[in-house]
């Protein structure tokens, strides 16, 4: 019996100590996507470069979480929530992992955009989208750490808000381009840049998901609520990558 | 300055409740002081070195009193103040919260005490920082931003501690808010920036006329009867505009702060349109009101803010309808932030081919809140859905629209924006082009006035009942 205890509390530790490194490793995530966007932003250079050369670290802890998720789940056997959290925790790397690949990749394409003239209102623009989504990765880990499943289900539900500032981005850049063939280079790269931020607020709402099914067990029913027919007009076809 | 202020937090001897380890808040309480002097008073830094706190530390030996105010010192600081104990380098699960005062509580949602310190803090500078102190035993300062609507810069200060048998690896972190000094900097170049570009076509008129007054419409009466109409009509515009340039500049800079006062919704509404029945009947625009009475629609808000919210709201609604039109105003109470979010939708927008209904701001869920939400719907041109996502940035223009329309300065929605978010409030809009356009706001309420329902009951005798209704009457 006492083994028992001693076991079961030293596997509550180790599931705490997966759901510790992962919320750094979101944190990380987390300061490596507002980065990424300041250095769009302000046109920072050295900004930029660093945010490229911290991603290895996303990588390094990503293998380390899932090989330790993998070594409770081979030694331990967890059931029920236990191995729902330990499934979530490699989800939750890996899902931080790509998006640290996104925030290298605006990292990136801030440096070709820097060297361009600046285009003030596009980058505002895509700053206040950066903001918003950087609100809502925020968000999502927040539920993630205090296992709150009504701020989880809050993040899942306000997806609409980045999906429709995308498609409005979409617009302008291409009125951008057409008016000004010189600002094309410039424009896609900032397409890019928006296109990454919508991918990264679409992990958030994975992140949102993976929550509720680490909580309550059951994956969330309902479509999350999108525009329909954002191809009609020109838009940015998201519905075809769904 | 400091020593008074000091000394004023060490004379609330015996307000703390010492539950947490003795020792460990005594120390953490002089080493915490001396710190919050130093932030406090910067020419007395060389005073407050490391080594006199150490002094300081180990020739007071704790005594049942001098704990309990050193608890207090520590709660009671306006600093968000944290003591991290660890277990091992690489055990991240052994880094917790042994104390948290109020105001780190308040700001990082943890308990007082046992709360896992990446539940508190995920930045990776400051967990750094943290490290650095737990393991390597240095003093570190970094600055971080902590995301979310209401943006928070900080600077932290980490400190080793002294650590106790049952815990020897302690740190202090101390937090500082510069949210302040940062948006000074930026609001002065944004509205710079702003004000040089808005007020340059304004200004490039007005030299125009100047100079055809001077030429050769020198003599000819009517036209220079016409165009000084002209100039004082974009004189006014340009007043306009810097009034509500600096109006936004001044609510940016407050914008982290939470409204302290309570205001009645429904009472602020109802003078709004009190006040705007001259442009009503200008306009021959007549509004339907459906406000609950007066007393139950208590939100936590700034009262001018308030106001401006309102005005700036029902004057869109009242410029955008046609002549003869109908303006709805509807105040509801009590409701979710999912019931606030999806309140009353109109198919018929909905379902529109170029229609839609989006959030233009959407406040961090937090339990138990609840919120009270004006709804004006309007019979104007309405809206095409791809530029409601938009309407909040300064100086945004629907295209299209014609330039005699452009009476407004173009920042009244950027304003509703701001201040919806300093209240912790939301923002939606739902419309549909040749279907009018929705405006809701919605507030949370205040649970001071929102009351008991004892209280409720109170206010909802016939005499408030009939006064409030009353009172819409008339407007």
């Amino acid at each position: 019996m006492s083994t028992n205890e001693h076991t079961l509390k030293f596997f509550g530790e180790e599931l705490n100590q997966l759901k510790a490194e992962v919320a750094r490793m979101g944190g990380l995530a987390e300061a490596q996507v507002a980065d990424a966007i300041m250095a769009v932003s302000d046109r920072d250079v050295t900004l930029a470069e660093s945010v490229v050369s911290r991603d290895q670290r996303l990588d390094l802890l990503q293998h380390d979480i899932e090989r330790k998720s993998i070594r409770l789940i081979a030694l331990r056997q967890p059931v029920a929530q236990d191995l729902r959290r330990t499934v979530g925790a490699m989800k939750m790397a890996s899902i931080l992992e790509r998006t640290g690949d996104y925030a290298k990749n605006i990292a990136k394409r801030a440096l070709v955009i820097s060297e361009a003239e600046p285009i003030t209102p596009l980058t505002r623009a895509i700053e206040r989208m950066g903001k918003l989504v950087a609100a809502r990765l925020k968000d999502a880990l927040d539920s993630y750490t205090s296992a709150e499943l009504d701020q989880a289900m809050n993040v899942w539900h306000n997806d609409e808000e980045v999906d429709e500032h995308y498609n409005s981005l979409f617009r302008e850049l291409l009125t951008y381009m057409i008016s000004d063939p010189r600002m094309i280079n410039s424009c896609a790269h900032m397409l890019f840049v928006a296109k990454n931020l919508e991918r990264i607020g679409d992990y958030a709402t994975n992140i949102a998901e993976i929550v509720h099914y680490e909580v309550t067990g059951e994956e969330i029913v309902g479509d999350r609520p999108k525009w329909s027919g954002v191809s009609r007009d020109g838009g940015p076809n998201s519905d075809l990558e769904a | 300055m400091g020593v008074v202020a000091a000394a004023a937090v060490l004379s609330l001897v015996g307000l703390g409740k010492a539950d947490a380890p003795l020792g460990l808040l005594t120390a953490a309480g002089l080493v915490a002081l001396g710190l919050i002097l130093n932030l406090m008073a910067p020419q007395r830094r060389a005073a407050m070195t490391p080594s006199v706190i150490d002094a300081a530390v180990s020739s007071t030996p704790p005594e049942p009193g001098d704990v309990q105010t050193y608890v207090s010192a520590l709660e009671l600081a306006p600093n968000p103040i944290l003591v991290v104990s660890a277990e091992e380098a690489d055990d991240l699960a052994g880094r917790r919260i042994a104390f948290a005062n109020a105001s780190a509580r308040d700001l990082l949602r943890v308990a007082r005490e046992g709360a896992l310190l990446v539940a508190a803090m995920r930045n990776p500078n400051v967990l750094e920082a943290i490290d650095e102190s737990l393991f390597g035993g240095l003093d570190r300062v970094v600055t971080y931003e902590a995301g979310g609507p209401q943006s928070r810069f900080w600077r932290v200060w980490t400190n080793p501690l002294p650590g106790t048998p049952a815990r020897p690896r302690l740190a202090l972190v101390i937090m500082q808010d510069e949210t302040d000094v940062r948006l000074n900097e930026r609001m002065r170049a944004d509205f710079l920036a702003n004000a040089s570009h808005e007020l340059r076509t304004p200004l490039a008129s007005l030299t125009g006329f100047i100079e055809t007054l001077r030429g050769h419409a020198k003599n000819d009466e009517v036209a220079r009867d016409r165009f000084l109409a002209i100039m004082g009509r974009q004189a006014e515009r340009m007043a306009r505009l810097i009034e509500d340039l600096m109006s936004l500049s001044r609510i940016e800079l407050n914008e982290h702060i939470r409204p302290s006062g309570v205001c009645d919704l429904t009472v602020a509404v109802a003078d709004v349109v009190d006040a705007l029945s001259p442009q009503l009947a200008a306009k021959g625009v007549a509004f339907e009101c459906g406000l609950p009475p007066k007393g139950e629609a208590w939100v936590a808000a700034d009262r001018d803010q308030l106001i401006q919210v309102i005005q700036n709201l029902l004057d869109n609604a009242i410029k955008y309808s046609p002549v003869g039109g109908v303006v709805q105003v509807e105040v509801d109470v009590g409701l979710t932030l999912e019931a606030a979010a999806g309140f009353r939708p109109d198919a018929r927008r909905l379902s529109a081919p170029d229609g839609g209904r989006m959030s233009l701001q959407t406040p961090t869920w937090s339990a138990d809140v609840r919120y009270a939400i004006l709804r004006v719907a309007d019979l104007g041109p309405g809206l095409a859905r791809e530029t409601l996502p938009r309407l909040t940035e300064r100086f945004y223009r629907v295209e299209g629209q014609k330039s005699g329309e452009r009476n407004g300065t173009g920042l009244g929605l950027a304003i509703v924006k701001h201040i919806v978010n300093r209240h912790r409030g939301g923002f939606l809009v739902e419309s549909a082009p040749g279907e009018g356009a929705v405006f809701c706001v919605y507030f949370p309420m205040s649970s001071a006035a929102g009351g008991s329902p004892g209280s409720k009951n109170e206010r909802n005798t016939p005499l408030t009942d009939a006064s409030a209704r009353e009172e819409i009457k008339l407007s």
